[in-house]
């Protein structure tokens, strides 16, 4: 494809509202063709800076170019060749589906066959004559993806497409998005859930207090990310804590709720479940609480440690109440 | 249900040249989207129906509103309907049918949270504003000239395409008195469309659909109220409802468009401010999250602001119009009220069959405010008399005192005294009974 190899590129953003820094120095760039996925905790500015990218907040300080043409002023308009939605799609209730989308495609100049095109795409046909007030939110959801579709864009910024669908409808999206990264569109979308982002992105950009903290190939990521974590429950967790401090591969905390969370690779997680048989420790039950990824996504926000902190305190308690 | 690479649409980026989409492509959605509501096509079907069911109520009943200026004649000329509907419509009747486009145009776009989809299309914010505003004048202006139309058909059809007495009492011709009505609905659609820029304003500013629709009709009654304080020409000739009773000047000889002229300044003036600060808000506005029309806290107090600041501009004006020097003398009620009366005494006379004895008479009026004793004359006022001496050799020497009720925009109505005029209703040659013309008549001075 001609032109620009960097489709997104941000540069020191930053943004205030009123004491709350929703952006703190961000950097960002996005090839063209990827499937890049925007993770954070609520608050880490994934949507302020979607917002920015739509023209609609301006930034304190920095700057973005997408496509090879940087965002002006506040007004000028959502740069040609991007496309998508932030928070949810919202379209007027009292028109119907396709009628929502006739007069999208004329704001946007496109021909109005393009409509049922992207209807079919997004398997609303049948719906279409459907005033959008009386649509499902998942239906909604698609239709918003249908009215970003309409522009054919070269940068689909989207945020969380996936939220209220269900997981057939999910799934269709994922490979939707990955098959208009195969035609050339580079794909931005945010969202709370790793293990989605898992199966359709090329590469994550890790967000926490309006910064990038992590960014790399979803390869990358999974290599550096850590142990997965257990659930265990066993019949005297307080001598399983102590076998558990005895491994150094194995990290185990006292859940307040009446559980061990316990990080370990799978063969050191074997090698300890075997070593608590050896200690006379019966094991009730064992379940995957988190997987790699989310672990990663935990530690990489900071949430793990507030979170094991809290729970370590509160299962000690408990532990020490039960001794 | 399995998707191919074949199912996406595959990504044609434009080229940088590309033009986008202006106010026109905007207006188009705006004008679908208008016409695709409840309310816009309520407002239509008002337009379109009102002027018939009230015409048609005039004519099934004696009575006639004989209040409003053309009243008296509702029975008489189907002219009079669309004047009597033209000056209903310009206390509030204006206002409200073109805020309840104007008024949410905007505002709309909050209560359905969909800002974010419309500003991330092709259009500049710009183009979104220039659209937004452009349909809003034109349901407006679509409005003023339905309403003209059937108010207009509504007279022909219920009460006949005849001739109508104007203002300063003279008989125009149907066709005259059609051209007349077009020009002051023509010249009402001025003030409405300044109007319509205040709803875009409210529209803008509020976000809540329910103060862009409800705030310039409410702005309208407390300016028609304001401009019943005094008849100071200054303070009314700021006042945007002022501009609606411009089509009084039309009806008067010789025409008087000082108002018009005036209306035509101050709306302009309203017409630019309300648009510039309203496009300034829209430029700057940063869209960080919707809040669903209502607003919070923040669009309350917003809007409990923007009522402290009206009611305190409103004050100030409510002092000024006290201190504001009428420009209603005794030589402008005298000279109109006998110019006037003069003429409808050709009028009855004609009807009556001796156009003859009209021929060659004088008038001398002498008009004076009773609650004014020996002083000067002036103002607006219920207590005026008019002290009527006429002179003709055919008609001989007759004194008639007539009461005058003068409203601040200079209108009046005066009622004769039926022992010397003749009673409400006489009897034609023919044998029909018609409204006696001098038995009492309105009438407007021409504002210098």
């Amino acid at each position: 494809m001609a032109g620009p190899i960097t489709a997104i590129e941000a540069t020191g953003l930053v943004k205030q509202f009123g004491d709350v820094r929703a952006l703190d120095g961000l950097d960002m760039q996005v090839e063209r063709g990827e499937v890049r996925g925007l993770v954070g905790p609520n608050g880490a500015g994934k949507t302020t800076l979607l917002r920015i990218m739509f023209g609609l907040v301006a930034p304190d300080h920095g700057s973005v170019r997408m496509l090879g043409s940087e965002l002006t002023a506040l007004g000028s308009g959502t740069l040609n060749g991007v496309a998508g939605f932030v928070e949810d799609p919202r379209l007027h209730p009292y028109l119907s589906a396709r009628r929502n989308l006739l007069l999208l495609a004329r704001m946007d100049g496109v021909p109005p066959n393009r409509v049922d095109e992207v209807l079919r795409v997004v398997r609303l046909t049948d719906r279409a004559g459907h005033r959008v007030g009386s649509l499902s939110s998942g239906m909604r959801q698609r239709l918003g993806l249908a009215a970003a579709l309409l522009r054919s864009p070269a940068v689909l910024l989207l945020d969380e497409p996936t939220v209220g669908l269900d997981p057939a409808g999910a799934k269709q999206v994922q490979h939707l998005l990955r098959a208009l990264a195969a035609s050339g569109v580079t794909v931005l979308l945010s969202s709370h859930n790793m293990t989605e982002l898992e199966g359709v992105c090329d590469s994550v950009t890790v967000m926490r207090q309006g910064r990038s903290v992590w960014e790399g190939s979803m390869a990358r990521l999974r290599e550096e990310a850590p142990a997965p974590a257990h659930r265990l429950w066993t019949t005297d967790d307080g001598r399983a804590l102590d076998v558990a401090r005895a491994d150094p591969r194995v990290r185990a905390v006292a859940d307040p709720e009446g559980w061990l969370t316990v990080s370990a690779e799978p063969a050191d997680l074997e090698r300890y479940v075997l070593s608590l048989g050896h200690a006379d420790i019966a094991v009730r039950r064992l379940e995957p609480l988190m997987g790699a990824l989310e672990s990663m996504f935990l530690e990489l926000t900071g949430a793990r440690e507030e979170r094991a902190r809290d729970d370590a305190d509160e299962g000690a308690d408990r532990i020490e109440a039960a001794r | 249900m399995s998707v191919s690479t074949a199912d996406a649409p595959l990504s044609v980026p434009r080229s940088s040249r590309h033009r986008a989409p202006g106010a026109g492509a905007v207006f188009q959605v705006e004008v679908a989207k208008i016409s695709a509501q409840f309310l816009p096509r309520l407002v239509a079907a008002a337009c379109l129906i009102g002027p018939f069911v009230f015409a048609l109520i005039m004519r099934t009943q004696t009575s006639v509103p004989a209040d409003t200026l053309f009243g008296r004649w509702v029975h008489t000329s189907g002219f009079a309907i669309p004047f009597v509907v033209l000056g209903f419509a310009g206390i509030a009747g204006f206002p409200l049918l073109t805020s309840v486009v104007a008024g949410d145009i905007f505002a709309g776009e909050d209560r359905h949270m969909t800002w974010k989809t419309v500003l991330t299309r092709s259009c500049s914010r710009k183009a979104v504003f220039a659209g937004k505003a452009l349909a809003a004048l034109a349901f407006s202006a679509t409005m003023v000239a339905l309403l003209a139309l059937s108010s207009t058909v509504a007279g022909i059809l219920l009460v006949g395409w005849k001739p109508l007495i104007n203002l300063s009492g003279t008989v125009m011709s149907p066709g005259r008195s059609l051209a007349l009505v077009l020009q002051g609905f023509g010249m009402a659609l001025i003030p409405t469309l300044a109007f319509t820029c205040m709803a875009i304003l409210f529209s803008v500013a509020s976000r809540n659909s329910l103060a862009g629709v409800l705030g310039p009709p409410v702005t309208g009654l407390v300016m028609v109220l304001l401009s019943m304080m005094g008849s100071g020409l200054v303070v009314r000739s700021i006042l945007l409802t002022t501009p609606f009773e411009a089509w009084h000047g039309l009806l008067v000889v010789p025409r008087g468009l000082t108002l018009f002229l005036l209306g035509l300044v101050v709306s302009t003036v309203y017409s630019y401010l309300c648009l510039s600060a309203a496009w300034a808000m829209v430029r700057r506005r940063e869209f960080t999250g919707e809040t669903g029309g209502v607003g919070g806290a923040a669009a309350w107090k917003r809007l409990g602001r923007a009522a402290v600041i009206g009611l305190a501009i409103a004050a100030v004006v409510a002092v000024a119009a006290a201190f504001d020097r009428t420009w209603i003398s005794s030589h402008r009620v005298e000279d109109s009220v006998g110019a006037t009366f003069s003429n409808l005494v050709r009028v009855q006379q004609t009807m009556l069959g001796h156009p003859e004895r009209a021929r060659s008479f004088t008038v001398s009026p002498f008009c004076a405010r009773e609650s004014a004793g020996g002083g000067v004359s002036q103002g607006a006022g219920d207590d005026w008399v008019c002290q009527l001496n006429v002179n003709g050799a055919r008609l001989g020497q007759l004194g008639l005192s007539y009461t005058v009720v003068v409203r601040p925009n200079g209108c009046y109505t005066a009622e004769g005294p039926p022992g010397l005029v003749g009673g409400q209703r006489i009897r034609e040659p023919g044998g029909h009974s018609a409204v006696n013309p001098l038995y009492a008549f309105d009438g407007c001075l021409i504002a210098p």
